[in-house]
C-alpha cells in the first residue's frame, strides 16, 4: 500500500513504528481470537474450542513464537475432551514456552498422575520455576558485555586499579556465564529432539523398525521421550527410565509443533 | 502373661523378617463388576513391616481410597515371612474400562510398583441377571434397621469340657456395600490350662474389608461352671461386593498345655491338690481357635437419587463449617474448615464440594479424622480448604456433602450456609478494606482489573504473552545483538589505544623516526655551532643504527671530534661545509643499514 498522503520525510518513522508494533498488533488479533475459543471451553463446548485453539495454534504468524496460554487453553479442552495424553502434550508445550507456568505444571502433574505416568521435578524444572531462561540469557549476556567494555576502559584508557579489574573480570565472567548455563538448561535447546507418546494405548518398543521386530517393554501415553534415530515411519526412541527401542512415528508427536519445527528449519 | 509371651514371638518373628527381600503386588477382588457396586483393591507387601503407600489412587471414573490394612503372617519349613496388606475400596463414578495404574510403595528406603490392572465396571442392565443376586432382593430400609438391634451370636453355647472356643458377633447381618459395622471376636480358654497365643487373628474373606483389630482386652468369663480366660478382639468391618457372602470362621493359633498321664507315684490326689490341679506333667498341643462362620447379605448402593457430590460416605453425618480467619489481608489466604461428624466409614469417605465457588481459587482440601471411639467409627473429620480471593468477597462460598444413610436407605445431602468472608485479592492492596468498601466495589467491578485477576486452575486464560520456540543464542537478533557488542567493545579499545598515543606522542617507531629527522636537520642546519652538531650526529647514530663494531668505530671518532671541538678551539663556530658534508655522508651510510 503506498501511502501517498505521508511526506516522504515522514514514511521512514511510522514504517519503523509499524514494525515495532507488529507483535502488539498480533497479540490483540490472536487474543480476539482465543476469547471466542474461550468462551466456548467455558460454556462446556471442547470440541468447539479445541477446533479455534487448533487454528489459531497452526497459524503461521506462530512459527517463531508462540504464547503459553494459547496451549494451556488447549490443554483444558483436550482434557475435558478425555484426551489425556494429548493434553500432556499441550501443557507440556506450554511449558516449553514458559517453564515458570504454575498452571500448566499442576494440569501436566494432575494429568500425568490420571494416565499412571510419573515426572519427578529436574532441578532445572525447579530452577527455571524461578527464573525464565530468557531472563537468565539476556541479564547475564547485559552484565557481561557490560563487564568486558569495563575491563577495557580499564585497561587501556583509565586507571589501572586492581580492584575495579578485579569487578570487571568477575562482572564479565559471571555475566556470560549465566548466559551460558541458562542456555544450557533452557528445555527448548533440546526440544527438538523430544517427543511425547500421544496414542491412546502403550506403543511397544521394539528392536528393530518392524512390526514383528522382538519387544523390549513399552510406553504409556503421556511419557516424554528422546528421539534418537529417524527411520521412515519409525522413531528409535529412548524414555526417561532407560527403555529404548523403535515405535510407529504416528503413535508420538513431538515436542516442538510442526509450524515451529519448519520455522526452525527455514 | 499372654500378652507377654506374645509380644516375645512377635519379636522374635520381627527380627526374621526383617532379613527378608521386599515384593509388592496389587490385586482386585472383581476385574469386573456392575455400576453400584464396589471392589476391593489390595497391595501386598511382603518381606516389610510398614510401607507408605498412597491414600488414594487417582483414575478418572473410579474413586479409590485407602480404607486399612492387615497383617498376615506365614510359615513354611520354619521360615517366616510377614505381609502388609493394605485395602482400598474401589467405587465406580461410571461405567467403562478402566486401568488403574502402578501404585508406587516405598518401603525400607525403596520404590516399589505394582503392575497396572484393568478393571471394568459394566452397566446393571447389560450385565446379566446373576451378577447381583440381591439385586432382586433388595432391603426395605425399616428390615435393614431392625436386624442391627440384634446382637448376633453365631456360636451354640460351649460344652463344659471344650478347652477352648471362639465366638463372634456383629450387630448386623444386612448391611450396604461401604457400610460399615464394627465385629467381635472372641476367645475363650479354659482358665485352667496355660495357653500361648501364636500370632494374629486370621479373619478375611473376599469381599469384606476388614480393619486392623486392636489390641485384645483380658477377661474372665465362667460358662457352664467352668472358668474361662477371655480375649476380646474388635475390628470394623465393611463389604465391597454385593451379595451374599459367607466368611469363614475366624481363627486364632494357640499352644495349649494339656494335661497328661501322670508317671506312677504322681498320681495321688494329695499331690495333685499341692500342684492347684494343673497340667505339671501335660503335653504342649498346637490348637486353632475358631468362631463359627459369618453370613453377611450386602445390598448395593442404589443408584436413584444419588447426588453427583455423593463420594463414598456411607453412615450418619452432619456437618458444620466455620472460617478461622475471617478477615485475611488482601492476597492472603482464607480457610474454611468444613467437619463431618457422626458414624460411618470415615476412610472411605470424600471430601465435601465447594458449590459454585465464583471468584475463588481454592486447592484440595487437607483432612484430620479425631475419633472418638478406638475404632474410628464415630468421631470427625475436618476438611481444610484453602481459599484465595480473586476479586472482592464478603462471603465464604457454600459447601456440600452427600451420604448414603443406610438406616433409611437414602442418599442425603447436607449443604452449609454461606459465611461472613471479607478478602480481597493480592493485586488491590490499595483499595478499600471494609466489608462495605468491598460490598460496594464488588457491586461496580472495575473491568480494569478484571483480565489481571488469576483465574482457577482449570479456567481459560485470557491474557497471551508472546514468547519464541527457540532459545536466545539460536535466534539471529540475539546474536546480531552479541556481534554488535563484540564491535562496539572493539570499537571502545581502539578509540581509547588511538587516544593514549596521541597523548603520547604516538608510537616509540614514529617518535624515533621523528627524533632521526630533528637530529638530522639539526646537523644539516648551518646555524648550529660543530661541538652541538656533532652532539646531534652522536645521537642519531646511537638511535639510528644498531650496534656493531663499525658503529662504535665511527661513534668514537665523533667523539673524539666532539671533545676537541668542544674543549679545543673551533667548538664554537659552525662547521665547515665540507665537514658537514663529510658528517652526513657519514650518518646517512649508518641510517640506510
Amino acid at each position: 500500500m503506498k501511502l501517498a498522503f505521508i511526506s516522504p520525510r515522514w514514511g521512514g518513522p511510522l514504517t519503523a513504528l509499524v514494525l515495532l508494533s507488529s507483535p502488539v498488533l498480533l497479540q490483540a488479533a490472536l487474543a480476539d481470537r482465543m476469547e471466542t475459543a474461550n468462551a466456548a471451553l467455558a460454556s462446556g463446548r471442547p470440541n468447539e474450542a479445541l477446533a479455534d485453539y487448533k487454528e489459531i495454534l497452526a497459524s503461521p504468524e506462530l512459527a517463531k513464537s508462540s504464547s503459553a496460554e494459547l496451549w494451556y487453553n488447549r490443554g483444558l479442552a483436550e482434557e475435558k475432551k478425555g484426551e489425556s495424553a494429548a493434553s500432556s502434550l499441550s501443557f507440556r508445550r506450554a511449558l516449553l514456552l514458559d517453564p515458570g507456568f504454575t498452571p500448566a505444571r499442576r494440569q501436566l502433574v494432575t494429568v500425568l498422575e490420571k494416565i499412571g505416568v510419573s515426572a519427578p521435578l529436574s532441578w532445572q524444572e525447579q530452577l527455571l520455576g524461578l527464573v525464565h531462561p530468557e531472563t537468565m540469557i539476556l541479564v547475564g549476556a547485559v552484565a557481561g558485555w557490560i563487564g568486558v567494555m569495563a575491563l577495557v576502559v580499564l585497561l587501556v584508557g583509565g586507571p589501572r586499579r586492581k580492584g575495579l579489574i578485579a569487578l570487571a573480570i568477575f562482572l564479565a565472567a559471571a555475566g556470560h556465564g549465566c548466559s551460558a548455563f541458562g542456555t544450557m538448561i533452557d528445555p527448548r535447546r533440546t526440544a527438538g529432539s523430544k517427543a511425547v507418546v500421544i496414542s491412546r494405548t502403550s506403543p511397544v518398543l521394539r528392536a528393530t523398525p518392524a512390526d514383528s521386530a522382538t519387544s523390549s517393554g513399552s510406553l504409556p501415553p503421556g511419557t516424554l521421550i528422546t528421539v534418537l534415530s529417524r527411520n521412515g515411519d519409525w522413531w528409535y526412541v529412548a524414555s526417561g527410565s532407560g527403555l529404548t527401542g523403535w515405535i510407529p512415528s504416528a503413535t508420538a508427536s513431538s515436542l516442538l509443533p510442526s509450524v515451529a519445527v519448519s520455522s526452525r528449519g527455514s | 502373661m499372654i500378652r507377654i509371651l506374645a509380644v516375645f514371638l512377635l519379636l522374635g518373628l520381627t527380627t526374621q523378617l526383617m532379613a527378608a527381600d521386599v515384593s509388592v503386588s496389587a490385586t482386585l477382588s472383581r476385574p469386573e463388576i456392575n455400576s453400584g457396586d464396589m471392589a476391593e483393591l489390595q497391595v501386598k507387601v511382603t518381606g516389610a513391616q510398614q510401607a507408605d503407600v498412597p491414600q488414594q489412587v487417582v483414575v478418572d471414573g473410579l474413586q479409590i481410597r485407602l480404607t486399612g490394612q492387615s497383617t498376615q503372617v506365614q510359615m513354611v519349613n520354619f521360615k517366616v515371612s510377614s505381609s502388609v496388606i493394605y485395602s482400598y475400596i474401589v467405587m465406580p463414578l461410571r461405567t467403562g474400562s478402566f486401568t488403574i495404574p502402578s501404585v508406587t510403595v516405598s518401603a525400607d528406603g525403596q520404590h516399589f510398583r505394582t503392575t497396572p490392572l484393568s478393571f471394568t465396571v459394566l452397566n446393571e442392565s447389560s450385565a446379566g441377571g446373576g451378577a447381583t443376586p440381591t439385586g432382586a432382593g433388595f432391603q426395605p430400609p425399616a428390615s435393614v434397621s431392625g436386624s442391627s438391634q440384634q446382637l448376633g451370636r453365631s456360636m451354640p453355647r460351649p460344652e463344659p469340657d471344650r478347652i477352648a472356643f471362639g465366638e463372634i458377633s456383629c450387630p448386623k447381618k444386612t448391611l450396604y456395600a461401604g457400610e460399615m459395622t464394627p465385629v467381635e471376636i472372641r476367645y475363650y480358654f479354659d482358665a485352667r490350662y496355660p495357653v500361648q497365643i501364636r500370632g494374629g487373628v486370621n479373619f478375611e474373606s473376599e469381599g469384606i474389608l476388614v480393619e486392623r483389630f486392636l489390641d485384645p482386652k483380658e477377661g474372665r468369663e465362667e460358662r457352664d461352671g467352668v472358668l474361662y480366660n477371655v480375649l476380646t478382639f474388635r475390628s470394623l468391618l465393611s463389604a465391597v461386593k454385593p451379595g451374599s457372602i459367607d466368611i469363614a470362621p475366624a481363627k486364632l493359633d494357640t499352644q495349649i498345655q494339656m494335661p497328661g498321664a501322670l508317671p506312677p507315684g504322681f498320681d495321688d490326689p494329695v499331690f495333685q491338690q499341692l500342684l492347684g490341679g494343673r497340667a505339671a506333667f501335660g503335653q504342649t498341643r498346637d490348637l486353632t481357635v475358631k468362631t463359627a462362620p459369618l453370613h453377611l447379605e450386602v445390598l448395593p448402593l442404589p443408584k436413584e437419587g444419588r447426588p453427583s457430590s455423593f463420594a463414598g460416605a456411607v453412615g450418619q453425618f452432619d456437618i458444620d463449617a466455620m472460617v478461622s480467619n475471617p478477615h485475611p489481608d488482601p492476597g492472603d489466604p482464607a480457610n474454611l474448615v468444613v467437619k463431618i461428624g457422626g458414624k460411618g466409614n470415615f476412610k472411605g469417605m470424600g471430601a465435601p464440594v465447594l458449590k459454585d465457588p465464583v471468584g475463588w481459587r481454592t486447592y484440595p482440601p487437607t483432612d484430620k479424622f479425631d475419633s472418638s471411639d478406638d475404632l474410628s467409627f464415630t468421631g470427625v473429620k475436618s476438611f481444610d480448604f484453602t481459599l484465595l480471593a480473586q476479586q472482592p468477597q464478603h462471603a465464604s462460598p457454600i459447601c456440600q456433602f452427600s451420604f448414603f444413610n443406610p438406616q433409611n436407605a437414602k442418599y442425603v445431602t447436607l449443604t452449609t450456609e454461606s459465611l461472613p468472608l471479607v478478602a480481597l485479592p493480592g493485586n488491590e492492596s490499595s483499595g478499600p478494606t471494609s466489608a462495605n468498601a468491598t460490598a460496594s466495589s464488588s457491586s461496580t467491578p472495575n473491568p480494569s482489573s478484571t483480565p489481571s485477576a488469576t483465574p482457577r486452575d482449570g479456567d481459560p486464560l485470557q491474557r497471551l504473552t508472546l514468547r519464541s520456540w527457540k532459545t536466545p543464542m539460536q535466534r539471529p537478533e540475539f546474536l546480531i545483538a552479541s556481534l554488535s557488542m563484540f564491535v562496539a567493545t572493539v570499537t571502545l579499545a581502539a578509540i581509547l589505544i588511538l587516544r593514549d598515543l596521541q597523548a603520547r606522542g604516538g608510537t616509540a617507531a614514529s617518535r624515533r623516526k621523528r627524533k632521526l629527522a630533528e637530529l638530522l636537520s639539526r646537523v644539516q642546519s648551518g646555524n648550529e655551532e660543530a661541538a652541538a652538531a656533532y652532539d646531534a650526529a652522536i645521537e642519531y647514530l646511537e638511535l639510528a643504527a644498531h650496534p656493531s663494531d663499525a658503529r662504535n668505530s665511527v661513534l668514537g671518532s665523533l667523539i673524539s671530534r666532539r671533545d676537541l671541538l668542544k674543549y679545543g678551539t673551533g667548538g664554537s663556530v659552525p662547521l665547515s661545509g665540507t665537514e658537514r658534508a663529510k658528517l652526513l655522508e657519514t650518518l646517512q651510510t649508518f641510517s640506510s643499514i
